[in-house]
């Protein structure tokens, strides 16, 4: 057979270039590394109640400033599978037992909330020793309450009361913003 | 497939198959696990303040304080807004009535407007922030919080 008439190599490497492929492939983990929570679980899954005045969360947490404290009401359902038929149909449950608070992911009740709180509380004591009568000492903490929209707000009176308790004052109390505002 | 590369062309063609595939674990496992974080704001507020009414017939129309009582109707499920002596209807009519409370208080010296919520312990937490979402709306400031409302 002529050389002119020779058949195409079948042998011929059909290598596709892998490089572009690895360079957004890298970009993609790399974005998405970036973005996982990696940290302490200190924000649970909570369903927040939208209002479009909100300001804007600053970190408070900087080097020796004061600190702030998450804590988070929330509806056991969803975090421990647990079934509600008042929640699964779109209600409002009222059952105070399906309500949970969390610091941290450690769950508490409103009874064994204070002792927790009193601990957080004595980290960051006001320079001043006392209130304004010599009354008992104050925090400098802040306390962040997530709730969930639909938590009993007995519930959340009952936190905001053990941190008075505590001597914790500076109270935040978070809230999403609308979509689109 | 990938990494076939002709040897002759360069000898020390490296292997990419195996870091392809770790980088495609690696993808999943953090694309599956990735959430994108919901924006969050805050209001600040005050510690509670005093006793709750308890009835809402028993609502004082005195000039102290604006206070938005909050009760809550077992059997419709649903919350009725009392500030003052007037029952509201609706966020707008609650605004509404806020704004004139505000501008009461400034025609008598005091800009600083304090708001009281005065909630039953069953009313969903929302309805207490879409209060506080309206004080702010009027720029005010002092919202407070009464202790053991509607018990």
């Amino acid at each position: 057979m002529s050389e002119r008439f020779k058949p195409p190599d079948t042998e011929e490497s059909v290598a596709c270039n892998l490089i572009p492929m690895i360079d957004i492939m890298f970009l993609l983990l790399l974005f998405f590394m970036l973005g996982a929570d990696m940290s302490a679980k200190e924000l649970e899954d909570v369903e927040l109640p939208k209002a479009d005045m909100v300001k804007e969360d600053e970190d408070t947490t900087v080097e020796g400033g004061p600190k702030r404290t998450n804590v988070n009401v929330f509806h056991v359902h969803n975090a421990k599978g647990y079934t509600c038929e008042v929640k699964e149909g779109g209600g409002v449950c009222r059952d105070m037992t399906h309500w949970a608070i969390a610091i941290r992911a450690n769950h508490f009740t409103i009874e064994t909330l204070g002792p927790e709180l009193a601990e957080l509380a004595s980290l960051d004591p006001e320079e001043s020793t006392g209130g304004p009568k010599g009354g008992k000492p104050l925090s400098r903490r802040e306390i962040m309450i997530r709730g969930d929209r639909n938590a009993p707000y007995g519930y959340i009176q009952g936190v905001i009361e053990q941190c008075a308790a505590a001597g914790l004052y500076k109270i935040a109390v978070s809230a999403a913003r609308p979509e689109g505002s | 497939m990938a990494g076939s590369q002709n040897q002759e062309e360069n000898p020390v063609a490296i292997n990419v198959v195996p870091m392809v595939d770790v980088i495609f674990c690696l993808c999943v496992f953090f694309m599956c696990s990735f959430k994108f974080k919901q924006i969050e704001g805050k209001f600040d507020s005050w510690l509670p303040r005093d006793k709750g009414l308890g009835d809402p017939n028993s609502l004082p129309n005195t000039l102290e304080e604006l206070r938005v009582a909050l009760f809550w109707d077992e059997k419709t499920s649903t919350v009725n807004r009392v500030l003052g002596s007037r029952r509201v209807k609706d966020d707008e009519e609650l605004q509404k009535y806020i704004r004139e409370g505000k501008a009461d208080w400034e025609r008598a010296g005091k800009p600083d407007t304090p708001v009281t919520i005065d909630g039953h312990k069953h009313v969903p937490w929302h309805e207490i922030v879409t209060v506080m979402n309206l004080c702010k709306r009027e720029n005010i400031d002092t919202i407070e919080f009464a202790f053991g409302g509607g018990q």
